[in-house]
């Protein structure tokens, strides 16, 4: 299978030459196994460019099938898909998964982004087809010759991290999510965060750990391991309760579970590629005797996993 | 009036190389008052720029204070306001004038886009600083900091946008972004709302050619805008809101067309500019 970047960065997209190298769009990752349908995770504003590359073949004739995972509704993973060239045309297909949400059905959710009056063209007029398909987490389920799993994070609202195995690999995408350790992040408001390292109640404790010990079972032994790594240590600190990662932590479930490959994704959009580049060297440095590569996506780039066709 | 560029794209910022120099965020343009009053025109991904730069000066402890106003609340007219830094500090005092028939419609449209579904913010109440909410009634004109705002609702589309007029001192600033006229061109109340104004930023989203087979769209091409300008006899003409696909190198052929129109169509005295990311002109 080929893994293709469309949009790495987190929270709000960042045009500009401080981000021309790792690029500036919002999450979007596609996942084109050797033969079967494609999958695409998650819908920021990268799926633009990525739609437009679709027009050139059977989405173009009205003949596309796109499936389409979202981690969670956060505006930077779905602002994109009101631009998806596809939807425009007849006869192609929109298959959307995404977590069950307890006060309204999916549909809902995503109807509310093309409404009146924050978007001229209503959910239900685009021309093609789209259906959603609500899931719950540890549900296994096949797209194609793709096995996909899934599993919940530690995000405001809950995310979705999954793992699709096909053509002998297997890609985890674990984005976003705060480590598991200070602060459970549900559908709860958190107005002051604790102390990092501050104990936890118990039952805070034991979700936590079960969060974690699905991850580590989900990517166990996956080549790829795509990680939300938005924050340094000292930003972490400071926001405890935002729902993201550092590159500390990607490294941690990565090692555990075995993984071959951690890379580094949704980076802050205040990050420079200067910046990033540091980031990425550091770990590198840190990380030469583990078993493990540490990579930094980036816009177009395209990984192939288990040999290729 | 000094008045400052933030983002000047439409519908969806646009990252990448090919953007560099007119920059690839949503709309978002400063006003800064003679009176040093500071005016924010729509919240694209810009105005989170806009938010870094302030949040070293007043805004940062909390003694910041402006008005905005928005044009409409497509998204990439209200996007960037959740990342407004000075929105969360508490002390900071901000009015919010827009397209609603009230106030309280206003807010519950911004109320939307806070949604814990959307947005880990979950709600308005959560931001810290103090906002006030104000529906638009256009054609009633109202002063702000010694300014006079005017507001002219203009075909977009299915819908509306506000064009808004800021006069201060004898000087006019003009704000027409996302109109979309008839086949006719400009309407009677919009070249009448612009007249004789000294600075009109207007949409100029498309070339004529991409406009015809979207037009439903409600977006104007700079053969529109250069109409417009040249109609209401206005003293300079600022490019703005260009299609997220057009590179650098095709807004500059869009200015060079829009030159040309105007020329040819009686308006070679008007100065032209294609707003640019980060760049100032003084009215």
């Amino acid at each position: 299978m080929k893994v293709r970047f469309w949009g790495v960065r987190g929270s709000i997209p960042v045009p500009g030459p401080q981000t021309n190298r790792y690029g500036g769009n919002t999450s979007c990752v596609e996942v084109i196994p050797d033969h079967g349908p494609r999958i695409v995770i998650d819908a920021g504003t990268g799926i633009r460019k990525l739609g437009q590359s679709l027009m050139d073949d059977a989405c173009g004739e009205g003949r596309g099938r796109v499936h389409l995972l979202i981690s969670h509704t956060h505006w930077d993973h779905i602002q994109g898909l009101p631009f998806f060239s596809p939807l425009y045309t007849e006869g192609n297909e929109l298959h959307i998964y995404a977590r069950q949400r307890e006060d309204r059905h999916l549909q809902a959710i995503f109807a509310q982004q093309n409404e009146g009056p924050y978007f001229p063209v209503p959910l239900e007029s685009m021309k093609a087809n789209v259906d959603f398909r609500e899931l719950v987490e540890g549900q296994h389920f096949d797209i194609g010759d793709a096995k996909i799993s899934c599993t919940r994070l530690n995000h405001p609202w809950i995310a979705m991290a999954y793992r699709i195995d096909v053509d002998g690999a297997s890609v985890v995408y674990s984005s976003d999510t705060a480590p598991f350790t200070d602060i459970l992040l549900e559908q709860e408001f958190i107005a002051q965060p604790p102390e990092p390292g501050a104990p936890l109640s118990p039952d805070d404790a034991k979700k936590l750990h079960a969060m974690r010990e699905g991850l580590v079972d989900l990517c166990r032994g996956a080549d790829l391991l795509i990680y939300d790594t938005q924050f340094t240590p000292t930003e972490y600190r400071q926001k405890p309760h935002w729902g993201h990662s550092t590159p500390d932590d990607a490294i941690t479930v990565g090692r555990d579970a075995g993984v071959k490959t951690v890379a580094l994704y949704h980076h802050a959009p205040a990050r420079s590629d200067e910046a990033q580049d540091a980031i990425l060297d550091q770990y590198q440095q840190a990380t030469r005797s583990e078993s493990f590569d540490i990579i930094a996506t980036r816009e177009g780039m395209e990984l192939i996993l288990g040999g290729g066709d | 009036m000094r008045v400052k560029f933030w983002g000047v794209r439409g519908s969806i910022p646009a990252p990448g190389p090919e953007t560099n120099r007119y920059g690839g965020n949503t709309s978002c343009v400063s006003i800064t008052t003679d009176r040093d009053e500071l005016f924010i025109i729509d919240m694209g991904t810009g105005v989170m720029h806009l938010g870094i730069e302030l949040m070293a000066g007043t805004f940062g402890n909390g003694g910041g204070k402006a008005t905005v106003f928005l044009s409409h609340a497509h998204w990439d007219h209200i996007q960037g306001f959740p990342f407004f830094p000075p929105i969360f500090v508490p002390g900071n005092a901000f009015d919010v004038y827009g397209n609603a028939r009230s106030s309280g419609r206003l807010e519950a449209i911004l109320e939307g886009q806070m949604n814990p579904h959307f947005s880990p913010i979950y709600t308005l109440k959560n931001l810290g600083s103090n906002i006030v909410f104000h529906g638009v009634h256009p054609g009633e004109s109202f002063p702000v900091d010694g300014v006079t705002v005017d507001a002219l609702e203009n075909p977009h589309g299915a819908t509306t946008s506000l064009a808004y007029r800021f006069e201060e001192n004898g000087r006019v600033f003009i704000y027409a972004s996302d109109v979309g006229y008839p086949q006719s061109g400009p309407t009677k109340e919009a070249v009448s709302f612009y007249q004789d104004a000294d600075v009109l930023l207007h949409d100029c989203t498309y070339t004529p050619e991409e406009q015809e087979g979207r037009r439903e769209r409600g977006f104007s091409s700079y053969a529109d805008a250069a109409a417009a300008a040249v109609a209401a006899s206005v003293k300079h003409l600022v490019m703005f809101h260009y299609d997220q696909d057009y590179s650098d190198d095709t807004v500059d052929e869009l200015q060079a067309a829009c030159r040309k129109q105007l020329d040819n169509g009686g308006g070679s005295s008007i100065n032209l500019t294609a707003a640019a990311e980060g760049t100032e002109i003084v009215v």
